[in-house]
């Protein structure tokens, strides 16, 4: 009687993790399910169309476009060159605003006064700085990153000081009773404590900074790939662009999902639960 | 209310304290003349309706705020500001989420740079002293409520201050629990040698845990009446404080004074009490 019990629950326990791995790559496949029906249907459309090369392409030339690029090693350059820029732009963008952040969100006072400013700033769109950018700066890499830092940096300041004025003030108060100094606060409570909203920000501005880098590209035309398909543009190529196109879309999840998301589930894990 | 004639010096001394806070309205009272001398070693606790300062008295003896008029005294030096000398215990949590029981516990001791081998003994020491074996390498989170302020009073404890303010710590904790926190205080206190400062909604704990209890008025409070309870609050045990006739006469006349004062207060006093606890944050 309790060896079979024992037996069928031993069974039991064998089998669920298979069927959990079914889930699991049940679930992968309905991710790609709407990238599988545009393709469908963009297929569908070019083939009982019959357009001209000049408008549109089939995904097989766009195919053919993208090994051509990645084996001559054009694409390398041109993705290394958004790549780098962006990562660049990120690291820059934390070290000024984190703690410009921790500065405003620590002092009430300065909350308040910046809050209606940095939201001010969060309409003027990176690209609108474009026209000033190049007067300034001209066609040069700068121009692209003072958009992209601009772009990334309001989100990661206005995260920061949210993050830092919701850490309950009791948190604060005790420590200051145990005799800890500022600086002790901002290693102890301030960072910890804001680290979620830090990499909120950190997310929401990757994301509008890879927008806006791909934006400023097309205009100061000096590498990266939003260089590529604006140039790809006057030789009428639209097997390029298309490409281009699939390959912005593709970076940014590939950086989102396998860079940003684990470190936000990280410090979610780590401190977003800990914290009730 | 101040006896010069006492046998163990004052360690505390609040002489003519009054606080106002900054409101959109313009000033507001919260606490109206206090004046007040707690001894070394002294259990004291203060009863009064909400909103009647008794938060405001505590963080101005803590240092987070300066009267706007009056005095507080610590050991004959003024109080400037936080010290460890003067350790808080919050209602509300209070130790880090993201520090384990161990970690937290040793944090006073961390700030104060003492050596790890002596942070570690002492931590240890509060670990088995607070009923915590076991959860040493757990996180705030993984704690029932009880536990928690456990680990908030041993943190306090562990920095070794002279004086210990507890603003209604055991308030947020489940009835049970709280009777057996309380009695844990109790011993604790009596243990180490501490000067309490010790704010509570509930008269039967006043009762319980003070050598002596204040009642407050309502806003703008001042202290209203000192009643001296007989005997050390250590040996004390729920069950036979329940049945204590001398006890339990004290009890009644703590409560017919706070109840005074409760009938009186205005909703609108109410209101602004609330105000006034977000202000005084």
């Amino acid at each position: 009687m309790s060896t079979t019990a024992a037996g069928s629950m031993v069974a039991a326990a064998s089998r669920q993790p298979k069927g959990l791995v079914a889930a699991r790559r049940l679930r992968h496949l309905k991710i790609l399910l709407p990238f599988v029906a545009l393709l469908a249907v963009w297929w569908a459309i070019y083939l009982s169309l019959d357009f001209s090369p000049q408008v549109l392409v089939s995904p097989l030339a766009v195919w053919h476009a993208f090994v051509h690029l990645v084996s001559h090693g054009v694409m390398a350059e041109y993705a290394s060159t958004s790549l780098s820029m962006i990562g660049f732009a990120a690291l820059l963008s934390l070290l000024i605003g984190v703690p410009v952040g921790f500065a405003v969100g620590i002092n009430r006072y300065a909350a308040h006064a910046l809050e209606g400013f940095l939201r001010f700033l969060q309409g003027i769109s990176g690209i609108a700085w474009l026209p000033l950018a190049i007067i300034w700066f001209g066609f040069t890499h700068t121009t692209t990153l003072v958009i992209v830092i601009y772009t990334l940096i309001v989100p990661i300041i206005f995260n920061t000081m949210i993050g830092v004025r919701t850490i309950p003030e009791a948190y604060t108060l005790a420590l200051r009773s145990l005799g800890a100094s500022r600086l002790r606060l901002v290693k102890d409570v301030y960072l910890p404590g804001g680290l979620p909203s830090i990499v909120v920000g950190l997310r929401l501005g990757m994301g509008y900074g890879w927008r806006a880098l791909i934006a400023a590209e097309m205009l100061v035309r000096k590498g990266g790939l939003g260089d590529l398909i604006f140039g790809a543009r006057t030789f009428g190529q639209i097997d390029r662009i298309i490409t281009g196109m699939i390959v912005i879309g593709c970076l940014y999840v590939v950086v989102d999902r396998l860079i940003v998301q684990p470190i936000e589930n990280l410090t979610i894990q780590r401190w977003g639960v800990l914290r009730q | 209310m101040s006896e010069p004639d006492t046998p163990s010096p004052a360690k505390i001394v609040v002489s003519g304290f009054r606080h106002f806070f900054e409101t959109a309205d313009g000033p507001l009272q919260a606490t109206d003349k206090i004046d007040l001398a707690i001894r070394a070693g002294e259990f004291v606790t203060l009863v009064g309706p909400s909103g009647c300062g008794k938060t405001t008295l505590l963080k101005a003896l803590a240092g987070f705020i300066r009267p706007t008029e009056g005095h507080i005294l610590c050991d004959g030096k003024p109080v400037r500001g936080p010290s460890p000398e003067r350790g808080v215990v919050f209602q509300e949590l209070a130790i880090l989420p993201w520090r384990t029981v161990r970690r937290n516990i040793g944090h006073g001791l961390e700030i104060a740079r003492v050596p790890r081998s002596e942070r570690e003994r002492t931590v240890t020491r509060l670990i088995e002293l607070t009923g915590l074996s076991g959860f040493e390498e757990r996180y705030p989170h993984e704690l029932s409520g009880g536990m928690r302020q456990r680990v908030a009073v041993a943190r306090t404890w562990a920095a070794n201050p002279e004086v210990i303010l507890m603003d209604e710590p055991f308030a947020a904790v489940d009835a049970i629990t709280r009777l057996t926190l309380q009695e844990e205080l109790a011993r604790l206190c009596a243990a180490t040698a501490k000067t309490v400062f010790f704010i509570t909604h509930s008269v039967d704990e006043a009762v319980f845990l003070g050598d002596r209890v204040l009642v407050m008025t309502r806003r703008p409070g001042r202290i209203k009446a000192v009643i001296d309870v007989p005997g050390r609050a250590a040996g004390r045990d729920w069950e036979s404080f329940k049945v204590d006739v001398a006890m339990q006469a004290i009890v009644e006349q703590v409560l017919r004074l706070v109840r005074e004062e409760r009938g009186a207060v205005a909703p609108a006093a109410l209101a602004s009490s609330r105000r006034e606890n977000g202000l005084g944050a």
